[in-house]
């Protein structure tokens, strides 16, 4: 671990680490969108429901967390194979450790996935506000209790020490101090992923972000870009002292690792895309109006930070497995035959889900045109 | 390859491992064909809405479709995640062989699926606002994804059982259009329209707002895809002479279970099939709610029966003539044998304290390695009960040629004191778990072990296995 990520490894890990990475990136686009997007209704909920109807980012995201979820599972399964491939006994061996308890995220996802649905009906709809409250909570705490199992089953799968002694205890809870601040850490750092994500998503449905507001879009004095921009700098703010927070919790390897070659220009590189998120979220939040190139030059912040984190969470990892005895495994996977089919289906497949977009677009135009 | 990894034995009480990833395999794939067959029916009826042929296709297919993703898009895709953690839970190495062999076909199955998704979520968004040309086009690339899902994921399952030249070659496209890839894939297909269609004559009398001619006149049509049925025994007989001789024999007779489960599914494709031909397709009946919630459910069983099937006759393995199903290497009896299955298992027993000596807690260790997969010590197929009957030398003996006592047994992969500490904690459990437990380590006991054991060899038990590269010649 001499060298920048993912240079340095031999080429099948390298090929394999840097697979996981650009998936879980990919996954991680939804599944923040979820989490963070689940917490903003269940909390914006409480305000009320002449508020709440005026928000249009509550109602975008009612409208839009099934699909979001769909793709955030459907995403989910890319690194999950490659993790198979790369970490597969660390990962098993957590995976059994938890047991039922880790098994849980499968009923509780399924329920809070239709509790989603739930909230688009017109049954809600008819009830009290309470029901809307409920089932608002009821489907975040779905997601954040998935969210606190894999980070307990993750940071597990790092600690063999604990492996034999939590096997023999019986138990089915792995605690640690590193757990509360990495999950803080990395359900905070959803939130700015949800504010970028809902400032395109607002822009394509056509909400006028980088202009300044309708005095009628404002809601509780704040107008929707400012909604977005406090997301994103609570969510950053909240990240960062997270991050102070898990620092001590890592051993002395893990951190020479993140400081080290390894880590450290990606490190770098997540520290200025934080900043630059922050430095555009506050100019747009001063100037009440987010004109494209800010936005554009806030995207790429975010998705620096984003990778970069990345990167860190696997640097993390590499310095506390035993990288001889999976390069074997590595090596061995890398010779089995089937790369080039995936490859070309995965081109004539995205180029299909492009084709399915457009000609939606295409019909959805044009009969708006004759209409 | 290693004869054995060690990973942390789950301990699922009084139920078993199999029926755990059985019942919600079962579940998966009925939703799993659920899904594909209504991508098929779908197209064919918004190819005969543009035809004409049918008026009420248009409003029908939304309302299909919001069911469709309701109930696919969330529990389909979920318990189809489930199944991977389930294997995990159960035979963490059999399913780290198929993902290490298989990740580039689970890869561009992945990509198919993520078709299917967008294909389909587009369709349940914006299905009813556009013109029939697109919607044709969203639904035949819904279908396509759906259906290319079963193609790869059925060269996966399929390689299990009949792995064909794999076993010499370990080449990846040798493993995944094994011999019964084509017959299992066809088979499929056929269910997963059958599915459907029940599914549809179900929704027919559910949704609201459709006359009871309407209604008619729907089943008729959605009622077609039944016909396929009429394939299912020769695509079933050739799925079937695809398997290999012993495995059919556990379902003709050799193993109990497996013929009952057998003629289960059989059975009630047949009374379906039945139905389908001469009600719904020639006599045109009418079929309410009730009837095709029942025809339904007929093909639930069907499919439980053979997903049983399915799984069941893979005994003694879990991936043939390479893994058993202990997860013991079919190459490493010969070394566990010499090693120990124990020697290298870095887990303590959770309940360590409770045993009353050292042999009690290796017999522990023995049963949690060898048998925990498949049998409980108290609960659902239960060594104690199997065994109950035994005198202590016949579970010496039955044991040390485990493959020979039943055939659908892996050999014992361990030494002559790991068996004779199984056989004494079998004792001890049921003597009633006694305090004090007197600990046996007789030398001409040991020697008669090893001798049985070693009689016994290290092949599996049938006949037709015996044979297999890499075996011992028979004798």
């Amino acid at each position: 671990m001499t060298a920048a990520f993912p240079f340095g490894f031999p080429p099948s890990t390298a090929f394999y680490l840097v697979l996981l990475v650009a998936t879980l990136l990919v996954h991680m686009v939804f599944m923040h969108y979820v989490l963070a997007g689940s917490a903003y209704l269940a909390v914006g909920r409480l305000a009320g429901r002449s508020r709440c109807e005026r928000c249009g980012w509550q109602r975008v995201l009612v409208d839009w967390l099934p699909f979001a979820t769909g793709l955030a599972i459907t995403a989910g399964v890319a690194p999950l194979l490659f993790m198979q491939i790369l970490y597969q006994r660390e990962f098993y061996t957590a995976n059994l450790l938890l047991s039922h308890r880790w098994m849980a995220i499968l009923p509780v996802l399924i329920v809070a996935f239709y509790l989603l649905y739930l909230q688009k009906s017109a049954w809600i709809a008819r009830r009290a506000w309470g029901w809307r409250i409920a089932v608002a909570a009821a489907s975040f705490l779905g997601f954040a209790f998935i969210a606190w199992s894999w980070t307990e089953n993750h940071l597990l799968s790092l600690d063999e020490a604990a492996w034999g002694p939590l096997y023999g205890s019986g138990e089915l809870r792995y605690s640690t101090p590193g757990l509360l601040p990495r999950l803080a850490g990395w359900f905070l750092a959803a939130f700015p992923t949800l504010a970028i994500e809902l400032y395109w998503q607002g822009r394509l449905l056509g909400v006028p972000l980088d202009r300044p507001p309708a005095a009628e879009d404002i809601v509780a004095g704040l107008s929707p870009l400012r909604r977005l921009a406090l997301t994103a700098l609570a969510g950053l703010a909240g990240f960062v002292i997270a991050a102070a927070w898990y620092w001590p919790t890592l051993g002395p390897a893990p951190r020479s690792a993140v400081v080290g070659p390894l880590g450290l220009p990606w490190g770098l590189a997540a520290a200025a895309g934080l900043a630059v998120q922050a430095c555009c979220w506050l100019a747009a939040a001063v100037r009440d109006r987010m004109p494209t190139a800010l936005a554009v030059l806030a995207t790429a912040g975010w998705l620096m930070g984003l990778a970069g984190l990345i990167v860190l969470r696997e640097a993390i990892r590499l310095a506390t497995v035993d990288l001889d005895v999976l390069a074997e495994a590595h090596a061995e996977a890398a010779g089995i035959g089937g790369l080039p089919v995936f490859l070309l289906f995965a081109g004539l497949n995205a180029a299909a889900i492009v084709w399915c977009i457009r000609t939606v677009r295409t019909a959805l135009e044009s009969g708006a045109k004759s209409s | 390859m290693t004869p054995l990894e060690h990973y942390p034995v789950v301990d699922l009480g009084p139920l078993m491992k199999g029926l755990v990833i059985g019942g919600l395999g079962i579940f998966h794939v009925f939703l799993a064909q659920f899904a594909i067959g209504g991508g098929m029916l779908l197209c064919y009826l918004q190819w005969l809405h543009m035809r004409g042929a049918c008026t009420l296709a248009r409003r029908f297919i939304d309302d299909y479709f919001k069911v469709l993703v309701l109930v696919s898009f969330v529990l389909g895709a979920v318990t189809g995640v489930a199944m991977w953690f389930t294997s995990i839970q159960v035979s963490p190495r059999t399913i780290g062989v198929m993902v290490r062999e298989f990740h580039w076909v689970w890869g561009t199955e992945w990509t198919f699926f993520c078709l299917e998704v967008v294909a389909g979520y587009l369709f349940y968004r914006y299905g009813p606002r556009l013109a029939d040309a697109a919607r044709l086009r969203l639904l035949v690339l819904y279908a396509f994804g759906s259906w290319m899902s079963l193609f790869w994921i059925n060269g996966i399952l399929s390689w299990q059982l009949t792995p064909g030249s794999w076993i010499e070659s370990r080449e990846v496209w040798e493993g995944f259009f094994n011999p019964g890839f084509l017959p299992s894939l066809l088979f499929r297909t056929i269910c997963a329209a059958a599915i459907a269609s029940l599914a549809a004559c179900v929704l027919i009398n559910v949704v609201p707002g459709f006359t009871r001619s309407e209604r008619e006149s729907l089943v008729a049509i959605c009622g077609r895809p039944l016909v396929l049925m009429l394939g299912m025994p020769l695509v079933g007989a050739w799925y079937f002479g695809s398997m290999p001789a012993d495995s059919r024999g556990w379902a003709t007779g050799g193993s109990v279970p497996m013929t009952m489960f057998l003629t289960m599914a059989v059975g009630s494709s047949m009374l379906i099939g039945l139905y389908a031909v001469l009600g719904i397709l020639r006599q045109r009946l009418y079929v309410n709610g009730a009837t095709a919630g029942l025809l339904l459910s007929l093909a639930f069983v069907a499919t439980a029966g053979g997903e049983f099937v399915r799984e069941g006759v893979r005994k003694p393995f879990t991936i043939r003539e390479y893994l058993y199903s202990n997860s013991v290497a079919r190459d490493g009896i010969a070394e566990l044998r010499e090693r120990g299955v124990t020697a290298d298992d870095p887990y303590p027993l959770r309940d360590e304290a409770a045993y009353p000596s050292e042999q009690l807690v290796l017999g522990g260790k023995v049963f949690r390695a060898q048998c925990s997969v498949c049998h409980t010590l108290g609960g659902v197929n239960s060594v104690i009960e199997l065994t109950g009957t035994w005198s202590l030398e016949q579970k010496r003996l039955n044991i040390a040629q485990l493959q020979k006592t039943k055939p659908f047994m892996p050999p014992f992969a361990g030494t002559p004191e790991e068996l004779e500490a199984l056989v004494q904690l079998i004792g001890w459990i049921d003597a009633g778990r006694p305090a004090a437990w007197e600990e046996s380590h007789d030398p001409l006991v040991l020697a008669e072990i090893r001798r049985w054991i070693d009689a016994a060899g290290t092949r599996p038990g049938r006949a037709s296995l015996a044979g297999l590269p890499g075996g011992e010649p028979p004798r």
